[in-house]
C-alpha cells in the first residue's frame, strides 16, 4: 500500500515524551513553529512509572528513568484522538513495541484517525535488525513510519528499517548510568546540551550511509538546531530544551 | 499561568546554610503558598533546566524564594519567569489549630501558612528537627519525636515532604497499618519536577489511591488521603 506523505515544514518536531500525549492548544508553544507533533511513547497495554530514582543532574544535562507511563493504546485513543483530530499539524503517534505482531495491533487501530499523519515505533535497546525490519513492515497501512532506534546500536539497525520501508530513522536518547546519593547508581536515557557531539556524529555518520535522519539530542539553541541540519539530517527532533518553556524561542526563524 | 520578567534583588543566609532568594516580579507572578513559579536565567545558555521557585513571603518587591537555586544566580540575574504553577495549599475557613511538619531540608515553604493561620486566630504548632529561622512568638515549636502523642492537637495538618519520605510516613507519625489521621492534612511533595507539567513525563510520579499523580500538575501540594503512603 502506498505511504502518505508526512512533510514536515518547518523541519522540527518535538521528541517523544517531550511535550505529552496530544499538543495543547491553550498551553504556551506557539505551533507554527514545528512541522508535526510526536505523542508520549505509548503501548499496549498501560505502564506504570518507574519505581525508585527517577532523576539524577549531571554538568550538561540530566539522566531521566520514567518507565514511560502511559495508559496503553485503548485508553489512549479514547481520551486523545479528539485532541489529534483538531492538532493544527501532523500527529506521529510513538508505539512502544516488543514484536510485529503487536505493531500490527497498534498500528491498524490508528490508520484513517484524523490528526494522525504518521507513526514512529519506538524500538527496544535489544532489537535485532530482523525485529527492526519486521516492526517497520508490520506498519502495513497508509501511513508513514519513523523508526526510532537505539542510539547505541543507530548506524546497525538503520539500513534495515530503512530497507524495510520507513521514511526515516530517529534516535533515542543514548542510555547511561549516574551514581546517586541513596540508592545505589540510577541508570536511564540522557537529555542536555552536553550529548550534543555524540548526537552530532551519529548523524553525521548516518547521513554517510545515506540513510533519512532525523537528528536529535542535545538541541539547546538555534546554533545547535542549524548544525544537525547543515550536516545533512531530515528534520531535528528537541526535547528537554522545551522544559525550559521559553526554550523553544531559540528555535525560532530569524 | 503567565510569562513574566524578574529579577534577582537579594539574597541572604537562611537559619538552615542555605540561600534565600529576593525575586522582583510583578504581583500577578507571585505563587500562593504551596505553587511554584519555574524560574530560567535567559543569558546563562548553559542551563539544562527551569528552577522551581517557592514563595516563602511576598516582598514590596515581589517576594522571597525557598532554597534551591543556581549558586551563580546574584543579585541583579534576570529571570524569565513562568507560572504560577501547580496546586497550593488550602487552609478551611474554620481553623482552629494549625499543625504543621517540616520533613525535607527546610521550613521555608510552610512559613506563608503562618499568615493565614494567625489572620485566622488560629493556634499554629510547628513540627521539625531542622535549623530554624525566626519565627512569630505565638508559635509552638516541638521536634519530630513529640508528633506522636501530639496527633489529637490539630485540627488540620500540613507536610513539607520529599517524595522518598512519603512511605515512612506512618513511622514518623507513629500509627499502624490501617490507621487513619485524625485530622485532614494537605502534603507538599517535593520531588524533581523536569518537565514542569508540559510533558506528563512521569519523574515525579506520586501514588494515589486511583493510580499515579504528578506533582507537577496534579500536585505539588495533595489531599493525603488521595494519596497511597
Amino acid at each position: 500500500m502506498a505511504k502518505l506523505d508526512l512533510t514536515l515544514d518547518p523541519p522540527i518536531m518535538n521528541a517523544a515524551g517531550a511535550l505529552g500525549f496530544f499538543p495543547d492548544l491553550h498551553g504556551p508553544l506557539d505551533w507554527s513553529h514545528f512541522g508535526a507533533f510526536v505523542t508520549n511513547p505509548l503501548s499496549l497495554a498501560p505502564r506504570t512509572p518507574a519505581r525508585g530514582k527517577r532523576f539524577v543532574t549531571y554538568p550538561g544535562g540530566f539522566l531521566l528513568h520514567s518507565g514511560y507511563p502511559n495508559p496503553g493504546l485503548s485508553q489512549a485513543l479514547r481520551r486523545f484522538a479528539r485532541q489529534w483530530s483538531r492538532s493544527p499539524l501532523p500527529v506521529v503517534v510513538h508505539l512502544l513495541v516488543r514484536s510485529p505482531d503487536e505493531v500490527a495491533q497498534m498500528a491498524r487501530r490508528l490508520e484513517g484517525l484524523e490528526g494522525v499523519g504518521g507513526v514512529e515505533i519506538g524500538l527496544t535497546s535489544d532489537a535485532s535488525p530482523e525485529l527492526v525490519a519486521g516492526c517497520v513492515q508490520a506498519c502495513g497501512g497508509e501511513l508513514p513510519v519513523i523508526a526510532r532506534l537505539p542510539f547505541e546500536r543507530a548506524i546497525e539497525l538503520a539500513p534495515r528499517a530503512i530497507q524495510a520501508g520507513a521514511m526515516a530513522v530517529s534516535l533515542a536518547p543514548p542510555r547511561g548510568i549516574c551514581p546517586a546519593e541513596a540508592g545505589g547508581p540510577v541508570q536511564g536515557r540522557l537529555y542536555g546540551p552536553a550529548i550534543l557531539p555524540i548526537a552530532l556524529r551519529l548523524v553525521q555518520e548516518l547521513v554517510k550511509l545515506g540513510l533519512p535522519t532525523i537528528g536529535s539530542g542535545g538541541i539547546y539553541t538555534h546554533e545547535h538546531y542549524n548544525a544537525m541540519l547543515s550536516i545533512g539530517a531530515l528534520a531535528v527532533q528537541v526535547d528537554s530544551v522545551l522544559w525550559k518553556w521559553s526554550g523553544y524561542r531559540v528555535l525560532e526563524r530569524a | 499561568m503567565g510569562h513574566f520578567n524578574g529579577r534577582v534583588s537579594e539574597i541572604r543566609l537562611a537559619a538552615s546554610g542555605q540561600t534565600e532568594l529576593s525575586v522582583a516580579c510583578p504581583p500577578a507572578s507571585v505563587p500562593a503558598p504551596g505553587q511554584y513559579l519555574l524560574a530560567i536565567d535567559p543569558q546563562d545558555s548553559a542551563a539544562v533546566l527551569g528552577t522551581p521557585l517557592f514563595l516563602i513571603n511576598p516582598s514590596s518587591q515581589g517576594f522571597w524564594a525557598a532554597p534551591l537555586h543556581p549558586v551563580q544566580w546574584a543579585p541583579g540575574t534576570n529571570l524569565d519567569l513562568v507560572g504560577p504553577l501547580g496546586h497550593g495549599f488550602e487552609l478551611p475557613g474554620n481553623l482552629r489549630r494549625l499543625g504543621l511538619v517540616a520533613l525535607g531540608e527546610t521550613v521555608s515553604r510552610l512559613l506563608p501558612l503562618l499568615a493565614q493561620a494567625a489572620q485566622a486566630r488560629a493556634g499554629m504548632t510547628l513540627f521539625t528537627d531542622l535549623a530554624l529561622p525566626s519565627l512569630p512568638s505565638a508559635l509552638e515549636i516541638h521536634p519530630l519525636n513529640i508528633l506522636p502523642e501530639a496527633l489529637d492537637w490539630p485540627d488540620y495538618l500540613v507536610f513539607d515532604l520529599p517524595l522518598q519520605r512519603l512511605e515512612g510516613l506512618r513511622q514518623v507519625l507513629g500509627l499502624g497499618d490501617g490507621a487513619i489521621l485524625p485530622c485532614p492534612a494537605q502534603v507538599l511533595i517535593t520531588t524533581p519536577m523536569p518537565c514542569a507539567g508540559l510533558a506528563r513525563c512521569g519523574a515525579c510520579a506520586v501514588p494515589g489511591h486511583r493510580g499515579w499523580k504528578l506533582a507537577c500538575e496534579d500536585g505539588p501540594v495533595f489531599d493525603l488521603r488521595s494519596l497511597s503512603w
